[in-house]
């Protein structure tokens, strides 16, 4: 008898595992538009053109101008970085950046790779496009496609491009690497479309098959997310003639390459993130969370894991929140967030670099000058604003928040599990950690899982050494299974 | 029958005198203990506690002096800023989205071109000197203060009131109610005092942590003292409602009433749960009225959701007020579209549909930009900002004035437009003694600066009400 009843459970086990893995459905999506107006008639233009990154002296000048014009407010006694940027260090910041800063030297940087822009869906997608100079005989570049996030750039990666396409080390991959910028960000233009919803009452929503744990009961099209981003990426790398790649991403990057995977599992070969955030709480992470502190070893927790979970008031409700402001403006009045942020060069400079302070530690908000040039030089940190500065694109890369979080916290795709090999970089200092079974419950083939030695979550720009390093182990994992 | 009438009698015929005096005694002894008792525990208060805010230590004492004050402005200043107006960096909106995505930029080139070509300075600062404005040292800060006085009328009974302000409002935002309370035809007139919270406006802002509500309460109460006033009425919205409330439980001995247009709810608790459960069907069981389950419900929509579309600005000034305000204080344009975007959704939340957020259809944009110059001039957005930090730096549900009552008279005027609507049995959790609940007609967030004559007189009704129970 009681063997009956055991088999019935595990044969009943078996069955809702397997249906659960097979309601793995592929993302879809449909096509967009978002340039200005309607779409015109007849065939979209494909061309490729080459892109330069230009200044001027007039574009310097009126930085310098408003530079001086800042009016500084000091900080409060002690208060450090622990009420946002210190507003002495800012002034040491902004008086590096009037007098020492070369921005004609820091374009001539930029340019060293080439630039290319190419429409699709109607708006002017901008990318880097990095060969290998040295390829050895018979030897092909493996295509990669590394996407930033925010509020950083393709710029982030300029440390590790030489690392991926002249690797030092013989046996090691090289790549071609491909930088886009998010449409909204920096030299990509901006989507002209908002997202078109109509709020539903209940029994509304529940005749149109609307989740009522959607937080927001509607329906319509949504503006341009992540989804959207990732559909236009895969035609970027269609049209330049890449039928397989890999992708690497963290922030942004991560949701959007993740994206991409879900879209097109054939065209993604491998995936490799150093930022994963659980969206889906199933039980079994829940029970992680609360037993996990005992039991670390039943869930396979590691004592970085513990470390970083543990007191879960403060590491999972506490930290979060004060850290998340900038997310819930961003979110709901993008337009406001970012309209003096346009006029001031230094209240941008404050609004960006504080997050190179904390989110790279945040130990650092005790620090006076944030350690901001711990990990970075303010060269390379205010050559990254100057590229929100000069296309005059905070604005619309904060819009790209709500976008996102226009159906809640629990879009479609959160739902959707990755189904191409995918390595976790996990950096101490990250964000948000993951331990390795939250990861597996959304990417079902997990080939590599590295607790990175340190780091946080400008991983590319801050320690672009042990990045590449981890991207190479990857692909060495991912090749060497074939 | 005779036995059970005849029983007390017969029995304190059975005691001897002794017996007698110590029932007598006792009874009178377990009255006054009673009394004393319910007393104590009905006039609850929280502590005073003190403070410094100037720079560095403390070294000479405070300097009790009032001055008088003249808002004034410069050719420099104006030019200073048509200079920055000039320099926008206009950034085009998504097609048709109002002011879904916040302040729409084509509106707001126009609302600029009227600041830059149109809006005179120097004639609003000289509305502003219309009435005295004065400073005092409080606590190491400059304490500002616009005062009011009631014009001499015979037979004419005048009390004094405090106004306070909230964010991001001003002093000036009780401008068009003033002549209201204080030129009156009839028996009762005001006497007004208008501060400015400390870190606002004209006030100093504190350099020292830890600047929460509870010490602007305590300054302000100081404020009242050094000028001579030991009874007064207090009238307050945003978080001129919680300084007002605060000040009411530090020194409910002097305040004659409370009036509030803003409430917030602090403890729900099961009480709350229960009355939202039951609420939109039996209405009449959690002493909801009809009125109530139209502003309350849906709740999840109106409370929460629309809450948090709309708390975005209070979650990053309650983080980072420094980076959240740096750049709106080199950009003019960037100032004005951050506060005024809240004078537009919160004085109806239908408002975010409209290209023009309707701004105009309630407010001039003379006053809607004097109020934001006074945010400009002083350089005041990002102490205004810390203020959030400061309140929200302990649970705010486990502060000691969350968890204490006000026992002084309270009268709430329940604006239908106000961002989170209050029904008297939750009002009641908190405040034990109130004498008038209103549902008003019209009117948002911003009621004294939007529907100053509905305000004004519901809070002479309920100063009426006060003053006719205490004769």
């Amino acid at each position: 008898m009681l063997l009956e009843v055991l088999l019935a459970l595990v044969l009943g086990a078996v069955v809702l595992l397997v249906l659960r893995r097979s309601k793995a459905a592929v993302l879809k999506t449909e096509d967009g538009w978002w340039g200005a107006g309607s779409p015109p008639a007849g065939a979209e233009d494909e061309s490729i053109r080459p892109f330069r990154v230009e200044t001027s002296r007039e574009e310097i000048e009126d930085l310098q101008r408003r530079i001086d014009q800042t009016r500084p407010v000091p900080s409060l006694e002690d208060s450090q970085f622990n009420y946002g940027f210190n507003s002495t260090y800012l002034q040491k910041v902004a008086a590096y950046w009037r007098n020492e800063f070369n921005w004609s030297k820091q374009v001539d940087k930029l340019n060293q790779y080439p630039h290319f822009k190419t429409k699709i869906e109607g708006i002017d997608v901008h990318y880097v496009h990095v060969k290998p100079k040295n390829l050895p005989e018979g030897r092909t570049a493996v295509p990669l496609i590394m996407v930033h996030g925010w509020p950083g750039s393709f710029y982030e990666f300029y440390g590790i491009l030489p690392l991926l396409t002249e690797p030092a080390n013989a046996d090691d991959v090289a790549f071609e690497v491909i930088c886009p910028s998010i449409p909204g960000y920096g030299f990509s233009e901006a989507p002209r479309k908002k997202g078109a919803w109509t709020r539903l009452g209940v029994p509304q929503a529940r005749a149109a098959g609307v989740a009522i744990a959607n937080m927001r009961l509607c329906s319509g099209r949504p503006g341009f997310n992540s989804v959207c981003a990732a559909r236009v990426f895969l035609k970027l790398m269609r049209r330049l003639g890449f039928g397989r790649f890999y992708a690497q991403g963290g922030d942004w990057g991560w949701q959007i390459t993740t994206n991409m995977a879900q879209l097109d599992p054939t065209a993604v070969k491998g995936l490799h993130i150093n930022f994963a955030p659980v969206e889906n709480v199933g039980p079994l992470v829940i029970l992680s969370i609360l037993l996990g502190r005992r039991f670390p070893g039943l869930f396979g927790f590691t004592e970085l894991d513990v470390k970083r979970l543990y007191p879960r008031v403060e590491k999972m409700l506490v930290e979060p929140l004060k850290e998340t402001g900038y997310f819930h403006i961003q979110a709901t009045k993008p337009d406001t967030a970012g309209r003096g942020l346009n006029d001031s060069p230094v209240g941008l400079a404050a609004y960006i670099l504080e997050k190179f302070s904390t989110w790279t530690d945040h130990e650092f908000r005790n620090l006076e000058d944030g350690g901001l040039e711990r990990k970075f030089s303010l060269e390379d940190l205010l050559t990254n604003v100057m590229i929100y500065w000069t296309t005059g694109s905070i604005t619309s890369s904060m819009r790209f928040y709500k976008e996102n979080f226009a159906k809640g916290f629990y879009p479609p795709h959160a739902r959707i599990p990755v189904t191409v090999p995918t390595g976790v970089a996990a950096f101490p200092n990250e964000l948000m950690h993951t331990p390795k079974l939250w990861a597996k419950q959304k990417n079902h083939k997990l080939k590599t899982y590295t607790t990175m030695a340190r780091g946080g979550h400008f991983a590319a720009m801050e320690e672009p050494g042990l990045m590449a390093q981890d991207i190479q182990k990857f692909i060495k994992v991912v090749e060497g299974k074939k | 029958d005779a036995f059970s009438e005849n029983l007390p009698t017969k029995a304190l015929q059975e005691l001897d005198r002794p017996k007698l005096q110590l029932l007598a005694l006792s009874s009178v002894g377990i009255g006054l203990t009673y009394f004393l008792v319910w007393r104590r525990k009905a006039k609850k208060s929280i502590p005073l506690g003190d403070g410094w805010w100037g720079h560095g230590q403390q070294t000479l004492r405070d300097d009790n002096k009032i001055y008088p004050f003249k808002v004034e402005t410069s050719e420099d200043e104006i030019n200073d800023l048509h200079r920055r107006i000039d320099q926008m960096r206009y950034t085009e909106p998504l097609e048709d989205c109002g002011f879904q995505y916040g302040f729409n930029s084509n509106y707001l080139q126009k609302v600029v071109s009227y600041w830059r070509n149109q809006f005179d300075w120097k004639k609003q600062v000289a509305k502003l000197n219309e009435y005295p404005h004065f400073k005092t040292n409080i606590e190491g800060l400059d304490v500002h203060f616009v005062h009011v006085r009631a014009p001499h009328r015979p037979g004419q009974k005048v009390l004094p009131l405090m106004l306070v302000h909230g964010w991001p409002g001003s002093f000036f935002e009780f401008y068009k109610i003033l002549p209201l309370l204080t030129d009156t035809k009839d028996d009762l007139a005001f006497e007004v005092i208008c501060p400015s919270i400390p870190g606002y406006g004209f006030s100093e802002a504190p350099h020292k942590q830890g600047f929460c509500s509870l010490d602007a309460a305590r300054i302000f109460l100081k404020l009242m003292e050094r000028l001579g006033f030991n009874k007064f009425y207090l009238q307050g919205g945003d978080w001129g409602s919680l300084i007002t409330t605060n000040m009411a439980q530090m020194k409910p001995q002097c305040v004659s009433g409370l009036h509030l247009n803003m409430l917030a709810v602090t403890k729900g608790g099961v009480g709350m749960l229960l009355s939202l459960i039951i609420g939109p069907y039996l209405p009449f069981l959690v002493g909801f009225t009809r009125e109530d389950v139209r502003r309350l419900f849906p709740y999840f929509e109106k409370n929460v959701y629309d809450l948090l579309m709309e708390s975005g600005y209070m979650h990053i000034q309650g983080t980072k007020p420094d980076t959240a305000g740096c750049g709106l204080n080199d950009s003019p344009v960037g100032l004005a579209a951050y506060i005024l975007e809240k004078f537009s959704t919160w004085t109806d939340r239908k408002n975010r549909d409209l290209e023009d957020g309707d701004l105009e259809k309630k407010y001039s944009l003379d006053d809607l930009l004097t109020n934001v110059m006074i945010y400009w001039t002083t350089r005041s957005i990002i102490p205004s900002m810390r203020f959030y930090k400061e309140n929200f730096k302990t649970n705010p549900q486990n502060r000691v004035d969350a968890r204490t009552g006000i026992f002084v008279p309270m009268g709430h005027a329940a604006f239908p437009n106000e961002l989170m609507h209050c029904p008297l049995p939750w009002a009641r959790w908190r405040f034990k003694d109130i004498r008038s609940y209103s549902y008003m007609p019209r009117g948002g967030h911003f009621a004294a600066f939007e529907e100053p004559r509905l305000l004004a007189e519901d809070f002479v009704k309920f100063v009426r009400k006060v003053e006719g129970k205490k004769r």
